[in-house]
């Protein structure tokens, strides 16, 4: 086969892939959601458990269980368990992530001007957390990732939350403040005319 | 076998022009050559094209210099008139979001320039295969333009209509397959040309059908701009996200790699 032959039909195959995940869309996706308010509950949702999955994933309950000569698979069926709901808990926390993200595409979207370099940079970072994302459950999965540090995780999605309503309370002061000036100048241009 | 092939040839060209030309009545009985103007330009040069095509062939036959020169022309300006076509489907699919229209048409444009080199580099650098070369650049381009923009669609949520998602499908479909089959060509000439024509029929037959089925309704002229929010919003919450995005990062990364975080 020649290098024609495979860099046309490599290309053509990569287009259909990318046209497939473009189009394809699946059941659980929602629409965007322009409510900074079920933004806001989202950011906060899962975050507020993470006592509970860090008291679930303390080495002192697996002491404690060992002490009391519990039989080893049920240890092992504990431990499992718990692993499960951690990764369901890091899954909780990328749908609090991507809601944030939503909202800053429902921002881009409805701004007359965007620049690119931001959406490139959001484009990036996305990609980027992804991975790691994935890296993380992985090691989840195969019980090597230090659970404590889960905590630096949620703490960054809710303050990522907390600091994106604080931005939108205040630009939406800012627009209605511009608002009653525009139409107070407005009025001035009536009265004058 | 030549002689069955150049048959079914006839037969589906006269099934696509039938189609052809019911699409063309259905988009001016539904009205929705003003929603897609370019689209109905399209197919209307497309059908003449095809005529004159088919006059010239029973004249000079398929062989002649004549024939091969005017028909590379008529297939210059049906691409001209899809890429047109294509940019129209972009524009209702993102042209109702200002900014990001902005800088989405832009980058398809520049994406395109570079399937185009691509596709230039790529090619068998034969004089002989040029017109085939160029001819499958362009279908390359408008494939990644389509593929582009509906990414950009997916990337931001935007709502787009059954009928331009459709339209875009199609017009992908067909290039894609365009390529391969010109690909093919390129390297079997002379055993395969009476079925690379055979196969484009079909696979526009394929386009053609699809896009009759996605305009059997009468679409919205005019669709509106969105409601948009004060440039400042977007100046100050963009940087913002992108900043915090980034440590989120960064601690995804310690996360990853905890050695480094006890060094």
């Amino acid at each position: 086969m020649s290098l024609t032959l495979i860099l046309f039909f490599g290309f053509v195959a990569i287009l259909l892939l990318a046209l497939g995940w473009a189009v394809w869309e699946p059941r659980e996706r929602r629409k965007l959601e322009a409510d900074p308010r079920s933004l806001e509950e989202h950011g906060q949702r899962h975050a507020t458990y993470l006592p509970q999955i860090r008291q679930a994933l303390a080495p002192a309950d697996y002491d404690f269980l060992s002490k009391r000569g519990v039989p080893r698979e049920l240890q092992r069926r504990v431990r499992r368990e718990r692993l499960g709901v951690a990764r369901a808990y890091l899954a909780a926390l990328r749908g609090d992530f991507q809601s944030l993200l939503r909202m800053a595409s429902v921002i881009a979207v409805l701004s007359p001007k965007v620049a690119a370099v931001h959406e490139f940079e959001r484009l990036r970072l996305t990609a980027k957390f992804t991975w790691r994302y994935q890296m993380i459950r992985w090691k989840l999965l195969t019980g090597l990732a230090p659970m404590t540090q889960l905590a630096g995780l949620s703490d960054l999605v809710s303050g990522l939350s907390v600091r994106m309503e604080t931005a939108m309370n205040e630009l939406g002061e800012r627009a209605a403040a511009a608002a009653d000036l525009a139409s107070s100048i407005n009025r001035r241009g009536l009265d004058v005319g | 076998m030549r002689i069955e092939i150049a048959q079914f040839q006839q037969i589906l060209w006269a099934v696509n022009s039938v189609v052809g030309l019911f699409l063309l009545v259905l988009l001016a009985v539904r009205k929705n050559y003003r929603a897609f103007p370019a689209f109905s330009f399209y197919v209307l040069v497309n059908l003449t094209l095809g005529a004159l095509a088919l006059l010239m062939y029973r004249r000079w036959g398929f062989s002649s210099p004549s024939s091969r020169q005017i028909g590379w022309g008529m297939q210059g300006a049906v691409i001209c008139t899809r890429a047109l076509a294509v940019a129209e489907v972009c524009r209702h699919l993102l042209a109702r979001y200002r900014g990001i229209w902005a800088m989405a048409w832009r980058i398809l444009l520049a994406c395109a320039a570079l399937v185009l080199v691509y596709s230039i580099v790529a090619a068998r650098h034969l004089w002989e295969l040029a017109l085939l070369a160029g001819d499958r650049g362009m279908e390359l381009s408008i494939a990644a333009v389509v593929v582009g923009v509906l990414l950009f669609a997916r990337y931001y949520d935007v709502q787009a209509s059954a009928a331009d998602r459709s339209l875009a499908v199609g017009f992908c479909l067909y290039s894609c397959f365009c390529v391969l089959n010109n690909t093919i060509l390129e390297h079997y000439l002379h055993r395969y040309g009476a079925l690379w024509n055979l196969l484009g029929m079909l696979a526009f037959l394929a386009s053609l059908l699809l896009w009759t089925w996605a305009l059997r309704k009468p679409q919205t002229e005019i669709v509106p701009e969105e409601t948009l929010l004060s440039p400042v919003i977007y100046q100050t919450v963009a940087p913002q996200v992108n900043l915090r995005l980034r440590s989120l990062n960064d601690q995804l990364s310690k996360i990853w790699k905890p050695e480094v975080t006890r060094q």
